[in-house]
């Protein structure tokens, strides 16, 4: 009640935004256009481009400020809420400004369970940032995701919406700080599901042999 | 035709209505909250779950499977469906909650999930009192809620645009209102933004939701994350009376109702009409309440000494006469009203007609770039057709002037308008001349020239017809009560009680913010007695009923044939 009669309505949110991106920047080039118009034939309507069109506008401007959305539903010739509401549901866009690496450490079920949490708390510590937050020298971006479909390697996070580091340990964090710290992001990992848990001494965890191509076949073998 | 067995109860239907519409339609409730009659299906709330069937045919024979009673073997489907989505089909057997418990604990569940992180603040929510989440709760709703976790939160209290206030914790999601922006008013300002258990509407960074037709969304929302900035925290539903009508904002006549309390108008909510604006109303008529609540004049009044002075009505009517009857009737100006109902312009014309008057014309009110092809209208006037068909034509604005000037115009009888405040006349050209004024409100800027000023019931307070721009006749009923007693409006009045005058739960009952002014049909019968031409009618509907008979252009406008939704009469050019 005390916050009601401090704030009895509350005015929307960035009424009149600062754009972030400076007017003379802010188009599509003849190529990226053309590269539209390819997304929209694939659809039956060109709201279904929508996803592939903010993705590229994200490579291109590094993050999806409101003058970036409207840029999008005006190339798209769809409504500006529409692309903005598309553009809210994912995390992977990002609608302000990250840093250079962002961590999405997932805290669904799964990572939940086996500490997923814990992996968040010890990076807010590491990093001496919140959870959505930037560090100061603009290097990291601390963001807590919903499921990355990796369950099987948990705790799980993905580095800035490309490669998972798996089977997450404080270690594991410190490693793959100081490699981003040099530029290294980490390789792209494959693992397949440990499937005798007496074979692997009981342990779920470390024993799952990392590759860096793809393990299991795209067709299961019963099908070929 | 096809069949269709509902409950055990078998139903012919034509062509594929949807099962919801279907059973709506036939007095079968379903709850339901995010299907609209008028809005595309997202079959999103899930709570207009049904047990749906099919006979099984047999593949040899192709007739239906029958089992050894002799009855069809019915096939459910294993999933329940969403009525509001489904197509219905021959044959199909239908179970609600009515016969199925596995539908009534399907919609119980589901309840229990929307209401999971609704906040229990209906005690301070403007829709209680006719939330359908809130009503449907309480039909099939859970006893309680098994969650005693922390609610999610969302913003609350946000000011979407000048007329909308958001209150996201309310909503359900059921995008009704973006459905509306996007297919209905087509300004495409709400989306629904995050995910999840996050989610709610609202306007993308920048934009402000200020389409003319915001406010319908209000009216939308199943529950009360959408509210009226300017009803908020007014009044309660059960605190006011509801009375059908039509704005008379525009020449679109869209049909609404009055919320009345204590005789004072508090809201204007949309009627459903497909004739004439389907289940919308601008934001422009929502707002026009105040006209009939504020600067309301306090009796009749009459010019003496210079000054109106308040006077009785018989006094104000002797005056009036005593002004008229010495001047040749052919030299009295009667100026009709694009405001006042059919009834009212017609005694007008039967009074200008007995005193060999030219036909009385009327003042136009034309806003041009004011309309946009749908509910709103350049015209705003309500009646200006009603005028015209009844041979009541726009004003010469020349022509008036010129005579006035040349003092053939010896007097003026105004209905319901003000001459000086459109720019007809100045004050100073009537000034001389005796002016006869019915009026609504005190800001009415021909009242400092008013010889005899009365008082006229607005479209709230009055009995009478008028005629949108595209020729629909349509009725309106008094929703606040009057000073004075008419017979006639007290029958009309809504009464929550049939054996009973009114009770304290009409909310015209109590004797507040009564307006003392007269309807200008029991107004004009009284001067033309005085003057000698009895116009007696037994009231406004058999002044219709007159009206419908003699004049063609209004032929079957009787109230029977009018009733809520009125009557679409023929072209104008139809008859000539």
């Amino acid at each position: 009640m005390a916050d009601f009669i401090k704030k009895p309505v509350v005015p929307l949110p960035e009424l009149h935004p600062e754009p972030q991106i400076p007017a003379d920047q802010l188009f599509f080039t003849e190529e990226e256009k053309a590269k539209i118009a390819r997304f929209k034939e694939q659809y039956l309507e060109p709201a279904g481009a929508v996803m592939k069109t903010l993705w590229l506008a994200q490579e291109k401007f590094g993050f999806l400020p409101p003058e970036v959305l409207q840029l999008v539903a005006d190339e798209l010739g769809i409504p500006y809420a529409q692309v903005y509401g598309v553009a809210t549901f994912y995390t992977q866009y990002y609608k302000e400004k990250k840093g250079k690496y962002v961590l999405d450490v997932c805290t669904c079920f799964t990572c939940q369970v086996c500490g997923g949490y814990d992996i968040l708390h010890y990076l807010e510590e590491k990093l001496g940032i919140h959870k959505g937050e930037t560090t100061p020298d603009g290097l990291f971006t601390l963001q807590e995701v919903e499921c990355l479909g990796a369950c099987g390697s948990a705790p799980v996070l993905q580095v800035s919406n490309g490669p998972y580091v798996h089977n997450l340990t404080p270690e594991k964090v410190d490693q793959l700080l100081e490699d981003l710290k040099q530029g290294k992001l980490p390789p792209f990992v494959s693992l397949t599901l440990p499937q005798d848990e007496a074979e692997l001494g009981g342990n779920r965890r470390s024993d799952a042999e990392a590759v860096e191509s793809y393990r299991t076949p795209p067709i299961a073998h019963h099908t070929r | 035709m096809p069949r269709i067995t509902i409950d055990g109860t078998v139903y012919e239907f034509e062509g594929r209505p949807k099962l919801l519409q279907f059973c709506l339609d036939h007095g079968i409730e379903l709850p339901h909250f995010c299907y609209h009659p008028a809005l595309s299906i997202p079959a999103n709330c899930r709570q207009c779950l049904v047990e749906v069937g099919m006979p099984v045919i047999d593949r040899e024979t192709g007739k239906p499977k029958r089992d050894e009673n002799g009855q069809p073997v019915i096939q459910f489907m294993p999933k329940l469906q969403t009525s509001c989505s489904l197509d219905m089909a021959d044959g199909m057997v239908v179970k609600t909650h009515r016969t199925s418990e596995k539908v009534a604990r399907a919609q119980r569940d589901n309840l229990e999930f929307l209401l999971i992180n609704h906040p229990l603040d209906c005690p301070i929510c403007d829709q209680a009192g006719k939330c359908p989440l809130q009503i449907q709760a309480y039909k099939y709703g859970p006893e309680g809620s098994r969650f005693e976790f922390l609610k999610v939160h969302k913003p609350k209290r946000v000011k979407l645009g000048p007329r909308v206030m958001l209150d996201a914790e309310r909503c359900i999601n059921c995008t009704r209102c973006v459905r509306f922006t996007d297919e209905i008013s087509k300004s495409h300002q709400l989306t629904i933004i995050e995910r999840g258990v996050k989610n709610y509407p609202i306007t993308p960074p920048g934009v402000e939701f200020d389409d003319p037709y915001s406010m319908n969304v209000i009216d939308l929302c199943p529950v009360g994350a959408l509210t009226s900035i300017d009803a908020r925290f007014k009044a309660r539903p059960w605190e006011m009376s509801a009375t059908p009508s039509i704005t008379i904002t525009n020449a679109k006549g869209s049909n609404c109702y009055y919320w009345v309390r204590d005789n004072l108008i508090v809201e204007i909510t949309a009627r459903a009409n497909a004739a004439v604006n389907g289940y919308w109303l601008p934001d422009e008529d929502r707002l026009d309440y105040h006209r009939f609540n504020e600067n309301r004049p306090d009796g009749p009044e009459v010019r003496r000494d210079g000054r109106l002075v308040r006077v009785s009505w018989e006094e104000a009517y002797d005056r009036a006469v005593e002004l008229l009857a010495g001047i040749d009737g052919r030299r009295i100006l009667f100026l009709g009203s694009a405001y006042a109902t059919v009834e009212d312009n017609y005694l007008l014309k039967r009074l200008a007609e007995a005193l060999g008057a030219d036909t009385p014309v009327y003042i136009p009110h034309i806003e041009p770039g004011h309309g946009d092809g749908w509910l709103r209208t350049d015209d705003r006037t309500p009646n200006a057709q009603g005028c015209q068909r009844l041979g009541i034509l726009p004003v010469d604005e020349a022509l008036v002037r010129s005579r006035l000037e040349s003092g053939e115009i010896q007097a003026i009888y105004v209905l319901e308008d003000d001459p000086v405040g459109s720019g007809l006349f100045t004050a100073e050209a009537l000034a001389d001349i005796p002016v006869i004024l019915h009026y609504y409100n005190t800001t009415n800027q021909t009242l400092v020239v008013a010889d005899v000023a009365l008082p006229a019931a607005t479209v709230v307070e009055t009995v009478g017809t008028y005629v949108n721009c595209d020729g629909h006749a349509q009725r309106v009923r008094p929703a606040k009560a009057i000073r004075t007693v008419n017979r006639v409006l007290m029958q009309e009045i809504g009464k929550s009680r049939l054996d009973q005058h009114g009770t304290p739960y009409d909310r015209w009952y109590n004797e507040k913010h009564q307006v003392d002014c007269k309807p200008s049909w029991e107004i004009l019968p009284e001067v033309a007695e005085r003057l000698g031409h009895p116009l007696r009618y037994k009231g406004p509907k058999y002044i219709m009923q007159e009206i419908a008979e003699t004049i063609p252009a209004f032929a079957g406008a009787t109230y029977e044939a009018m009733g809520l939704e009125g009557v679409r009469l023929a072209e104008i050019g139809a008859e000539v």
